[in-house]
């Protein structure tokens, strides 16, 4: 493995609240954030697995990760609005997203959530600690944000189940030790009920992944065959008929709180792109007309706007309440808002005056990526149609009878 | 309702609120000015000096915000800045203002020249968008780039136009001032126009937000009880996802005021939640017309007043000229990138 040269973890004695510890995040990822990682930098090369692993271990040491989770199980036992500071701070700056953002943002939560004791200390220091990936088995090739179409099955034979099927868009499992697999355990016409979840190992005989070429050239996507995997109960998480719910709460979390710096980063590239228009002198003279002024402060309002959306989630979640289908209402936000920046950028970066300064190489390679990504983002988590019906079904509950 | 009390919170005016607007309905601008008075609604954030509550912004949210939801045909957000605005420099004004003895509106447009006399100041110039300008007492008007003058409409020289503008229920009069001569200590102090535009921008964030309520409960009514073809109307999914973005706008106007009048916000705060009331507000009383169908159209519902409403108030708070500017400060805070590093 990599090893990443930090200075000693910021946050390790815990004593340090609000704004010093805003002050101390921002001051150890600023001075350890390596330069490679930064896409907003000339010296940008995308970090290899190990620099990844290195650099996000470094973080949870840095108290970066597992902020909220406790410490019985290697969190660091703050509150959802230090969280939120830590993300305010993770998205001021142009890093990488995690390469293991399922384990902590999805697998982790659940397993805290339904998990049994000896789960949760032994799977959940293994996310922070960075030695256990996990990825996400949820999609299959006949179902895809229909959960409730699963196919693949799962039989129990005293203590040890057999899983027989496959999973598509498993992003990620080609680096991952562990899935988080959806399974049905009764007939396919129970459609929500008997669905149970397992940890299942990736390197367990009868698992084999097939990673899939996607839109920005990467092999991020797999596919994720399982051929009569032995999976013992003590790698199945809450009760068999509780698969369902679990996944509604863990989809309800990831749509509500996962990665709650977007807003912060979104704000970060808009920042990059403006700056690197100013060092063009076509583009300076752009951006600086009443057209793309206007352009560019709609973008600032969807950026407001969708702060506004998480600090309301963070003040539900701290007075106890559940973010249930709201959670979708900020995923609908930040999916399409992004969409609109990202083509914005291109067509403002692809307007650069000959030869392309150095700042606006930088930029394109950066939004270029991003553009692509971000078709994605009203797929993934929930198509932009999923949403809106959760919207109608669930807050405006209208009726859909005749 | 108590006012004592330490954890006083924004919303208990909100049902107030409410209740007096209902109560406003038949009533003429000045009776409704006295009940609105009645109820502490017009000294929300005037001090107890001049007979106010001397409650922050976000108690004001609530009150136009139910205004805006009861189409109230009464300049209350005019009235609400104007008690606190006019409490130091006239004092007895703001007292009447708040009392609901006077009728006092702002003129958000404006191109007037101000010429000093001894102790007089003459006022040249058009102002427009005055809501209720007709039946006023007093006209607060902008003099230059950031002052402002308090003129008593029985002054020689102004010239009141019929009104024009979408919103019928509170009508926007052009106003014209031939050598209006008031005294000099009518003129406000440097600055006081941005503060007021900016806490304007706030409430009329909240007057959209309580007519896009309106309007989406009257759509979300209507497609679910109105049937075509044998079925509800939001059976059809294009129904159930116009309705669910409508949602989406609205909360996205929710949430934008609450963290403009947060601890930390600033003109950037609230500039957006303005500019998001509009853009979502138009969106959703437009949805509502439409799925209203040809009934939309009908004085019977009144989802096309609240439409009136909300360009009113964009347009009232020059929207396209506060997102040019937001665009252009952002842009103008940025440096250049330099050849090594966008980082900062």
């Amino acid at each position: 493995m990599t090893v990443i040269e930090t200075e000693p973890p910021a946050a390790a004695s815990g004593d340090l609240s609000g704004e010093a510890y805003r002050v101390a995040m921002r001051r150890w990822l600023r001075a350890n954030l390596p330069a490679n990682f930064r896409s907003d930098s000339a010296a940008f090369s995308p970090p290899t697995l190990p620099q990844s692993i290195a650099w996000e271990a470094a973080m949870y040491r840095a108290g970066l990760a597992g902020i909220i989770w406790p410490k019985g199980y290697g969190g660091h036992g703050r509150t959802l609005r230090e969280h939120l500071i830590a993300n305010q701070e993770i998205g001021a700056l142009a890093m990488p997203e995690s390469v293991n953002s399922i384990g902590k943002e999805l697998a982790g939560p659940i397993i805290l959530a339904v998990g049994t004791e000896e789960q949760k200390r032994r799977f959940l220091p293994a996310i922070l600690e960075m030695r256990d990936i996990w990825c996400q088995g949820f999609s299959e090739p006949e179902a895809g944000s229909d959960l409730a179409g699963l196919r693949t099955r799962a039989t129990r034979s005293g203590d040890t189940w057999r899983i027989n099927g496959q999973k598509i868009w498993t992003s990620g499992a080609y680096r991952a030790q562990r899935c988080l697999v959806l399974a049905r355990t009764g007939p396919l016409e129970d459609r929500h009920r008997g669905l149970a979840m397992f940890a299942v190992r990736l390197d367990a005989k009868g698992v084999r992944v097939r990673p899939i070429k996607s839109i920005d050239g990467r092999e991020s996507f797999c596919e994720v065959f399982f051929d009569d995997v032995e999976v013992l109960q003590s790698d199945a998480l809450g009760a068999p008929d509780e698969g369902w719910a679990a996944a509604i709460r863990v989809l309800e979390i990831e749509r509500a709180t996962n990665r709650m710096y977007r807003a912060w980063r979104f704000e970060n590239e808009l920042r990059h792109v403006i700056s690197a228009c100013k060092a063009d002198p076509v583009l300076a003279q752009l951006v600086a007309e009443r057209h793309y002024e206007v352009r560019l402060g709609e973008i600032v309002v969807d950026i407001e706007v969708l702060k506004a959306h998480v600090e309301t989630a963070v003040d539900a979640l701290v007075n106890g309440d559940r973010i249930g289908a709201r959670g979708s209402l900020a995923k609908l936000h930040w999916s399409e808002a992004h969409q609109r920046f990202a083509a914005l950028t291109l067509e403002l970066l692809n307007q650069a005056s000959l030869p392309l300064h150095p700042a606006v190489q930088v930029a394109r390679r950066r939004f270029e990526a991003i553009y692509l990504q971000a078709r994605a983002e009203t797929i993934y988590a929930g198509t932009t149609e999923i949403q809106l019906g959760i919207i109608a079904d669930r807050i405006l509950q209208l009726s859909k009878g005749k | 309702m108590t006012l004592t009390g330490e954890g006083l919170q924004p919303s208990e005016f909100a049902v107030t609120a409410a209740r007096a607007v209902a109560d406003c309905a038949d009533l003429s601008l000045r009776e409704q000015a006295r009940h609105l008075a009645n109820d502490g609604l017009l000294g929300v954030m005037a001090s107890h000096d001049v007979g106010g509550l001397d409650l922050p912004l976000a108690f004001a949210v609530p009150v136009v915000a139910a205004a805006g939801a009861g189409l109230l045909g009464f300049p209350l957000m005019e009235a609400l800045l104007l008690g606190r605005v006019l409490q130091e420099t006239q004092p007895r004004t703001a007292e009447a203002v708040v009392s609901g003895e006077m009728l006092a509106t702002i003129a958000w447009q404006s191109n007037v020249s101000a010429a000093r006399e001894g102790e007089s100041v003459v006022l040249n110039g058009w102002i427009a968008r005055a809501a209720c300008a007709r039946e006023a007492d007093c006209l607060l008007v902008r003099i230059g780039e950031s002052g402002a003058a308090l003129v008593s409409t029985n002054s020689n020289g102004i010239v009141v136009e019929d009104a024009t503008g979408l919103d019928l229920a509170v009508p926007e009069h052009a106003v014209h001032l031939e050598g209006v001569t008031i005294p000099a200590a009518n003129l406000l102090p440097e600055n006081t126009w941005r503060v007021l535009c900016s806490d304007a921008n706030v409430l009329r964030a909240a007057a959209i937000l309580g007519s896009a309520e309106t309007c989406l409960t009257l759509a979300q009514e209507h497609a679910s009880t109105r049937r075509q073809f044998g079925r509800a109307l939001s059976y059809n999914q294009a129904i159930r996802h116009a309705l669910a973005r409508q949602k989406l706008g609205l909360e996205g106007i929710r949430h934008a005021i609450t963290r403009s009048v947060g601890d930390e916000a600033g003109a950037l705060q609230r500039d957006a939640a303005f500019l998001a009331a509009g853009v979502y507000g138009s969106a959703i009383s437009e949805g509502a017309l439409q799925i209203h169908g040809g009934m939309g159209f009908t004085w019977d519902v009144p989802v096309h007043r609240h439409l009136r409403r909300v360009r009113a108030l964009q347009a009232q708070g020059d929207a396209s000229e506060v997102l040019a500017a937001l665009g252009r400060r952002y842009v103008g805070a940025i440096a250049p990138a330099s050849d090594v590093t966008a980082s900062r």
